[in-house]
């Protein structure tokens, strides 16, 4: 039994040398770069001035004055709560759609997935031309006799709809891909009893299908979570977070306060909030997650 | 025998790794510690180097932009044939993103660009990676050097007595920019008050072309429109209240609020303006001859040259003929009769880096483009800038407008007018916090969120904390 332990106590310790090297990079790199923020977070700093000012929680205090802090939390609930919902929905209707006898499955496939491929630097500006009051849309709504004006991007309480629409049309496909391979794990057989034992189509996704992808979905949640928080580049490229902060987000206003206004401490400030959430909000879907389990 | 090989090689992995981490945490940490003591930087004349010699620096910027930049590197050239000068261009807004981390790290960036006060790339905050050019300034144009050069180059680019960039040019803004041929094409009075205004905005948008454009997303043009609308009530109240000698409470600051709101309840602001950004938007929209009118300032002049117009014609997707743009004063929309008046800031002014690899070849080159006869000449008939070198002017006899008849004397006046005009800072005198806080109030007005009374006592709250 001792020589047992000795050995399994040799056989970590030369496992520890093999994960060393990734060890060291994790440290070096990730939680020296966390430590790193958590203590310019304690500063008021330029980024070039050689002159730091040691300001200990002040950063964190102004934040929690700050009204555009709390338009970006704001923000990123809406954003989090209305993509999610309507991106996995698509996703898990296209998926069961899908499971189903659809010609030309591969092309259906690649059409939905396709937008989740394509960089948000490269679409922002077709979307800023499309919801432009002399884009796309609007030339629709012209021709077609439609009296709408897109101005949307203009208007603080439509801003934020764009750019959710945006990500839904980018997105959907993330959630699609991921239920389409859930589903390929049930059992055929039991959606055949069900349907024998008189179960219709719908009753038979929300009842059966949706339960066994839960999994999926909460992985979805998790993800969704630490993506609102780190939501930057749409709403950065389609309206800089405008207009007034309508469509800010902490990943827009710490790249504002760090880079344009030169506030690095109060940017490294809300960074540590943001990971804060994140870490908050990764744990509470993992949670729900084990407990359904 | 074979698994303490294999110990012995992950150890040596190990090893190389960390090592290498501490060689770049080195590297990284003697640059930090270069800024932190605050070491100042040996004057260009000490500095070790090629001095004399083949030299290959590249020079950080947002403006002019191609092929002005490259022109101007061409005709140094044939003074200084041995410096090779690289123009790395960032647009406006990813100008600071950019340049900030390659400056902290003290490699790739020999020469940049910086500007007055809170705009992008400011001299206050970028000041302290640039080596100090007084001596050589002195050297280069006498100890009465200052008599030789806008005193607003200097003064704006001096920081804690330490003249830290050598301005270029200086830009103005507080006028607009028309499309003559479409104000002659459609019998369109040029207006010179808002019930003016807005009858030229309604009789363009009877023809399919939009009035007046601005790209209200892009908050620093706002700024312009409403200094201009703030000067238009009582002239130089906004200088002085960003001095603080004025409070932003007061009636004239309200009203010019209310103003601004105006121009987009009466339909001179197009349909979702706040929705497009100034660059590339709106002015592609004007160079295009979607729009008639533009808030633009001097740097807009140099579109007054057929190359130029047509270059920047076909990069806003335009395959016509230039046009004759002509500026105008901001109209009297508060009907006080105070119009023609312009602010400005050195546009841009030419730093040298404090790690770069030849700063007596890099110093060279801002002393060429900012304070010999030769560089200045250039910057002037490019009339993308005012020259800061008072004998410099541009040569009209050497510059062919794309309508001359239509253009010289316009043009002409306009630049005389902006160099005569006061003490009137663009953004010089304003704080990145009030900056931003500007922003926010003109689109929180804009967009009916904020009413004046609220912008203004929010500018006064931000200007008390700064």
């Amino acid at each position: 039994m001792l020589k047992n332990d000795k050995l399994s106590k040799k056989t970590r310790m030369n496992g520890f040398f093999w994960i060393l090297p990734a060890f060291l990079f994790l440290v070096i790199i990730i939680y020296y770069s966390i430590f790193y923020t958590f203590n310019l977070s304690t500063i008021e700093w330029d980024g070039l001035s050689p002159v730091m000012e040691r300001v200990g929680f002040d950063n964190f205090a102004k934040m929690f004055k700050d009204k555009v802090f709390w338009k970006c939390i704001q923000n990123t609930i809406i954003y989090f709560a209305i993509t999610f919902v309507i991106q996995n929905f698509l996703g898990f209707i296209f998926a069961a759609i899908l499971h189903s006898d659809v010609k030309l499955p591969t092309v259906h496939k690649c059409l939905i997935f396709i937008p989740t491929i394509l960089a948000p630097s490269t679409m922002a500006p077709v979307f800023r031309l499309m919801f432009s009051p002399q884009g796309m849309l609007q030339s629709f709504f012209t021709k077609a006799g439609i009296p709408i004006t897109v101005d949307w991007l203009s208007k603080p309480n439509t801003a934020l709809f764009v750019l959710m629409a945006v990500v839904i049309w980018e997105f959907t496909g993330m959630s699609f891909i991921l239920y389409y391979a859930a589903m390929s794990q049930i059992d055929r057989e039991v959606l055949e009893a069900a349907q024998i034992d008189g179960a219709g189509e719908l009753r038979i996704l929300w009842t059966m299908v949706f339960p066994f992808c839960k999994g999926t979905t909460v992985s979805l949640a998790m993800l969704g979570v630490i993506g609102a928080l780190k939501t930057f580049d749409i709403p950065y490229l389609i309206t800089t977070g405008g207009p007034n902060h309508a469509t800010e987000f902490l990943g827009t206003y710490i790249y504002r306060q760090g880079i344009r206004q030169s506030h690095l401490g109060y940017a490294a400030a809300l960074s540590v909030m943001l990971l804060v959430m994140a870490v908050v909000g990764a744990f509470l879907t993992n949670r729900a997650n084990k407990g359904d389990s | 025998m074979k698994a303490r090989k294999t110990k012995l090689m992950a150890l040596l992995l190990t090893t190389s790794v960390v090592l290498a981490a501490c060689g770049d945490a080195g590297t990284g940490s003697g640059n930090g510690n270069d800024a932190a003591s605050g070491q100042t930087a040996p004057a260009a004349g000490d500095t070790a180097g090629t001095a004399s010699g083949a030299a290959d620096l590249v020079w950080w910027g947002w403006t002019p932009g191609s092929p002005l930049n490259e022109q101007y590197i061409a005709k140094f050239n044939e003074t200084y044939p041995d410096v090779r000068i690289t123009w790395k261009q960032t647009t406006v807004d990813d100008y600071d993103a950019a340049i900030k981390p390659a400056l902290a790290n003290g490699e790739g960036v020999d020469i940049f660009e910086v500007s007055a006060g809170s705009a992008n790339g400011g001299v206050q905050i970028f000041g302290s990676k640039a080596i100090d050019l007084t001596d050589a300034l002195k050297g280069y144009l006498g100890d009465d050097y200052a008599d030789k050069l806008n005193e607003a180059s200097l003064a704006s680019m001096t920081v804690d007595g330490q003249i830290k960039a050598l301005g270029v040019g200086t830009c103005y803004a507080g006028n607009l920019w028309i499309n003559q041929d479409l104000f002659d094409q459609y019998n369109v009075k040029v207006p010179t008050n808002m019930a003016e205004w807005k009858e030229a905005c309604a009789t363009f948008e009877a023809n399919g072309i939009i009035g007046f454009v601005q790209g209200a997303g892009q908050g620093a043009f706002n700024m312009d429109t409403w200094h201009a609308i703030c000067d238009n009530v009582k002239p130089g109240e906004f200088t002085k209240a960003t001095r603080g000698e004025a409070e932003w409470t007061d009636e004239t600051f309200v009203t010019a609020l209310n103003l601004w709101k105006s121009l987009f309840d009466e339909g001179i602001m197009q349909d979702g303006a706040l929705g497009i950004q100034q660059y590339p938007e709106a002015n592609n929209l004007f160079l295009s001859g979607q729009a008639a009118m533009i808030m633009m300032g001097s740097w807009y002049t140099m579109n007054c040259l057929p190359d130029t117009m047509r270059a920047n014609m076909e990069a806003a997707s335009s395959t016509d003929e230039p046009f004759a743009m002509v500026p105008i004063n901001f109209p009297d929309i508060a009907g006080t009769g105070n119009v023609g008046y312009v602010f400005c800031d050195i546009d841009y002014a030419t730093a040298v880096s404090t790690s770069a690899k030849d700063q007596k070849a890099a110093t060279d080159f801002a002393l060429w483009l900012g304070a010999s006869e030769e560089g200045q000449q250039m910057i002037a008939d490019s009339l993308n800038l005012v020259p800061v070198l008072k004998s410099v002017s541009p040569n009209w006899d050497n510059v062919t407008l794309v309508n001359g008849e239509k253009q010289n004397d316009a043009v002409q006046a306009y630049l005389t007018n902006a160099v005569n005009n006061p003490d009137n800072p663009r953004f010089g005198g304003i704080g990145a916090d009030l900056n931003q806080a500007m922003m926010d109030v003109l689109a929180g007005v804009a967009s009916g969120t904020m009413t004046a009374e609220e912008g203004v006592a929010h500018l006064a709250e931000v200007q008390a904390e700064q």
